[in-house]
């Protein structure tokens, strides 16, 4: 297999439009470093995404996920983001029930202004995966994949 | 006999202009289904309590009050998980109950659709094992752990108490039964199931610490090795009630022929068809926090897998995060609802106990 020795990990980001996607364009425009390991994806608001898409992520071979909202009472759709956080909740619970990491699917708040906070999230997020090495998540279901190594 | 009584209860209740209609079980050559009656001289053809579940009634009354409240008052005689459905598509907006009265019996389990239809086993024997204080070899194994066997307050409107009793007792669940149970002239009975319960609460609590699914991936495929991708389970499960299920959406799931192969190179061989744990693990995202256990899921299952194992264990999971037991508290479902101040453990990065 080949191993790709502890390459940069691939962090699937679903970004609310209102806010975390545009703290991640403030770090950018700041100069602030953040690693090339998080990919970006613009929704609406975090509460548009089904939380089957973050499996659907971490299956597809993200080592990780992050869904990032707007801070509690600043969702542009009033309660988007409680609702997000429910979701959240839910698939955390079922990838810890069966026995898998739980903490490969993150939520952060991260209001527009905060491109520090964007920044420095990101960096320490991608070295903790780093750490974890692979996913087991990755790959389910298919012929290759770190279950199918033994 | 406990049959017998609730028929007369019935046509009772029709001579008196109390219903209209009654949706209750009716024997087939090798089953049992629901009926739909509107005639006293029809409740004969009901057999109320059935020793078979072949679907779940609270999915025959979403179907009938699609677009309104039922038309006629209905008498509905559910089992207590049925029921447990009922409220919870109630909560959903899928099952309007204003022109409906549900009973609720104390409930012996049922057989496997399979079993019954090789072996009969019929109610008489189910209800002997369950008045000696058993339950039953032959019932389900949802059954066999069943945590509400018996009929709750405010989950229904009437109860049908059979357990520990030679004479079958009714008693009110709600302000519409004991209206409903006074204009009848039936006096409320009493009888004590708590031995019933509790001996399904104990295998329940057995059943969670022995038959977890466990060890992530490796688990979780081996568990759902011979999954055919059917999808009955999800077509039998009365909490799965979308119109267009989102793992059946073809413009999601259904790729361009070059993805194949680039998955096949990336992911050094892809299994076809493609998707099938994401499904099972998708659909407990989508629906455990309700899952009301009624196990349906497992009996559609035509390779046997124990499927319950898997949404019941999780979902237990799941609803203790939200507080909720679906079809008995009253608040909405966790999946319609939200706190504001709450649930702060999944924000962040929280490195679990490893
Ligand atoms: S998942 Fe299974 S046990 Fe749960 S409600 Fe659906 S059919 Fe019943
Ligand atoms: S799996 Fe999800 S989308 Fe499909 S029917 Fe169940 S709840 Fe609806
Ligand atoms: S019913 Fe059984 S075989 Fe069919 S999809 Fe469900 S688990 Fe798989
Ligand atoms: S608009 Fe940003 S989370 Fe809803």
């Amino acid at each position: 297999m080949n191993k790709e020795e502890k390459q940069e990990p691939v962090i699937v980001g679903f970004f609310c439009n209102w806010c975390t996607s545009a703290a991640a364009d403030l770090a950018g425009t700041s100069r602030l470093h953040y690693p090339s390991s998080i990919r970006p994806i613009r929704v609406m608001c975090s509460s548009t995404v089904d939380p089957v898409y973050l499996l659907r992520a971490l299956q597809e071979g993200a080592d990780a996920t992050i869904l990032g909202g707007c801070h509690p009472g600043d969702c542009h759709y009033i309660s988007g983001n409680f609702k997000a956080r429910r979701r959240v909740a839910i698939v955390k619970t079922v990838l810890k029930s069966l026995g898998f990491d739980d903490t490969r699917v993150r939520l952060e708040w991260i209001s527009a202004s905060e491109g520090q906070k964007f920044a420095q999230v990101m960096n320490e997020y991608t070295d903790y995966i780093k750490r974890r090495g692979q996913s087991e998540f990755k790959y389910i279901d298919s012929l290759g994949g770190d279950s199918n190594e033994q | 006999m406990s049959n017998e009584k609730l028929r007369e209860f019935i046509k009772t209740a029709m001579s008196k202009g109390l219903i209209g209609a009654v949706m209750a079980p009716t024997p087939t050559e090798t089953s049992y289904t629901h009926a739909l009656i509107t005639s006293k001289r029809d409740v004969d053809k009901l057999v109320p309590i059935a020793p078979v579940m072949q679907w779940n009634g609270a999915d025959m009354l979403r179907r009938i009050t699609r677009l309104g409240d039922a038309p006629r008052k209905t008498l509905a005689i559910l089992r207590p998980c049925e029921a447990r459905t009922f409220k919870e598509l109630v909560k959903f907006n899928q099952i309007k109950p204003d022109n409906i009265i549900v009973l609720v019996y104390d409930c012996p389990g049922t057989v496997h659709v399979r079993d019954y239809a090789k072996k009969k086993i019929e109610l008489e024997t189910l209800l002997d094992e369950m008045q000696s204080g058993k339950i039953s070899d032959s019932v389900r194994e949802a059954c066999k752990i069943c945590e509400y066997p018996v009929p709750v307050e405010n989950v229904g409107d009437v109860g049908y108490g059979l357990f520990g009793t030679d004479d079958p007792v009714f008693f009110p669940l709600s302000e519409k039964g004991s209206e409903f149970l006074s204009a009848l002239g039936i006096t409320p009975g009493e009888r004590d199931a708590e031995k019933w319960v509790r001996i399904h609460r104990e295998n329940r609590a057995k059943w969670l610490e022995n038959e977890r699914i466990t060890g992530g991936r490796k688990g979780i495929e081996d568990f759902l090795s011979s999954c055919l991708n059917c999808h009955n389970c999800k077509n039998m499960c009365p909490i799965c009630f979308c119109k267009e299920c989102f793992f059946e959406d073809r413009t999601i799931f259904e790729y361009n022929p070059d993805k194949y192969y680039d998955w096949a190179d990336d992911k050094e061989g892809i299994r076809l068809p493609t998707d099938k744990v994401l499904f099972h693990l998708g659909r407990l995202v989508h629906m455990g926090t309700s899952c009301i256990g009624c196990g349906l899921c497992q009996q559609a299952c035509p390779v046997d897998i124990p499927l319950y194992r898997l949404f019941g264990i999780v979902a237990h999971d799941l609803q203790k995060v939200f507080n909720y037991t679906p079809g008995i508290t009253d608040d909405p479902p966790p999946v319609m609802d939200f706190r504001e101040d709450e649930l702060h453990e999944f924000e962040g990065l929280r490195e679990g106990g490893e």
